[in-house]
């Protein structure tokens, strides 16, 4: 279980950039959701126009790795739909668990998480915050 | 001891606010006093010796102005924060609470706080800055982390120190009390915070088990408690 290579240079300073970390003020739709297994925990507020994400802010407490996909997906995210958000879930546990392609576009610096498919117990911590997000823009009654 | 008295003690109690029944031996005068409590009347030499006792939590006979008063304590109980849902967890939990300790189990993963693992344990899944905010540890208070992941317990860790807790204690080995040392230090606590920790939390009685483990915690704990001056052990 090689658990250093996970916390390479670049994972760590999108963790530690905390990118879109904070609140949305009112109208928000949030959701907040924890790993049972490793106590990490995320919350996402989401604001939607037509359809896409128009703003978004997160609380996370947990790992690095979970830190860093949240801020990943703060900029990643930004005027995606519903349908795109959750391809590109799908995508990402593929890469992790498969080794499959990143996904494309908005969304290839999710490369950068290939290493975390080696270690499987954390294949969650980088998909907690993809389905948090998923779970806050299904809420959205705008 | 007079029925309204016992009626305002017994609230008290349930208010977890500390008491003391003064009680003058010669003439049968019985006050009750809070003694941790501005404003309260019954001249500031009796309140005086009831705050000490109190803060000794120990009932005592004292002398104040050339009358003789017996002092009986009723504190509210120990509380013991644990940080950890774990094995030694389910051990110490029940334990302290023979002792009449107060005991909180405090664990953000979900899986390892259950009701199944901890029946009749007060639980909580916050993150332990959390959990120690709320409960705002005193000098009645230990606090011990035990999860293994830093993660989870330095939060814990610099909560409690932060606090006048009574017992700070983290388990773990002796490299991995140095690495944690290092870390906590890093996020500004100066030596003497630190040497609060006792770590490997725990008498040396060469513990095996998650229940021998508790037990030498629980005795250091009791020590600290009640002899802070010459507890024995680390």
């Amino acid at each position: 279980m090689s658990g250093d290579d996970i916390y390479h240079e670049e994972l760590v300073r999108l963790a530690r950039e905390a990118a879109g970390a904070g609140r949305l003020p009112p109208p928000a739709s949030t959701a907040e959701r924890d790993n049972p297994l490793c106590g990490d925990r995320v919350a996402f507020d989401v604001r939607l126009e037509a359809g896409r994400i128009a703003a978004l802010a997160h609380r996370v407490r947990g790992c690095l790795v979970c830190q860093a996909s949240a801020s990943f997906l703060s900029r990643a995210a930004a005027g995606a739909g519903e349908a795109e958000l959750r391809a590109a879930r799908a995508q990402v546990a593929a890469l992790l668990a498969a080794g499959a392609p990143a996904p494309e576009g908005r969304w290839r610096g999710a490369a950068l998480f290939a290493p975390v498919g080696a270690v499987r117990s954390r294949h969650g911590c980088v998909l907690l915050p993809f389905d948090t997000l998923a779970e806050a823009v299904a809420g959205w009654r705008g | 001891m007079r029925r309204e008295l016992l009626a305002r003690l017994r609230a008290d109690r349930a208010a977890k606010r500390p008491a003391v029944v003064a009680t003058e031996l010669a003439g049968g005068e019985v006050r009750l006093l809070h003694p941790f409590e501005a404003g309260e009347p019954g001249g500031a030499a009796l309140l005086q010796a009831a705050r000490r006792a109190a803060e000794r939590d120990r009932s005592e006979v004292a002398e104040v102005e050339g009358r003789e008063w017996f002092l009986r304590v009723f504190n509210p109980p120990v509380r013991v924060v644990i940080v950890g849902a774990v094995h030694v967890a389910q051990a110490l939990g029940p334990m302290c609470r023979l002792c009449g300790f107060d005991v909180q189990v405090v664990d953000p993963r979900r899986s390892f706080a259950t009701a199944e693992r901890f029946p009749g344990q007060q639980l909580s899944t916050e993150w332990p800055d959390e959990a120690l905010a709320r409960l705002a540890p005193d000098r009645r208070t230990a606090v011990v982390t035990m999860t293994h992941d830093p993660k989870i317990d330095d939060p814990g860790l610099l909560a409690a120190l932060r606090s006048p807790a009574f017992y700070v204690g983290a388990l773990g080995s002796k490299k991995t009390q140095a690495a944690r040392r290092e870390r906590l230090r890093r996020q500004g606590l100066a030596d003497a915070d630190l040497d609060r920790i006792h770590g490997p939390v725990g008498l040396p009685l060469g513990a095996v088990s998650p229940g021998e483990i508790a037990v030498s915690i629980l005795a250091q704990l009791v020590g600290r408690l009640r002899r802070p001056e010459g507890a024995p052990g680390p």
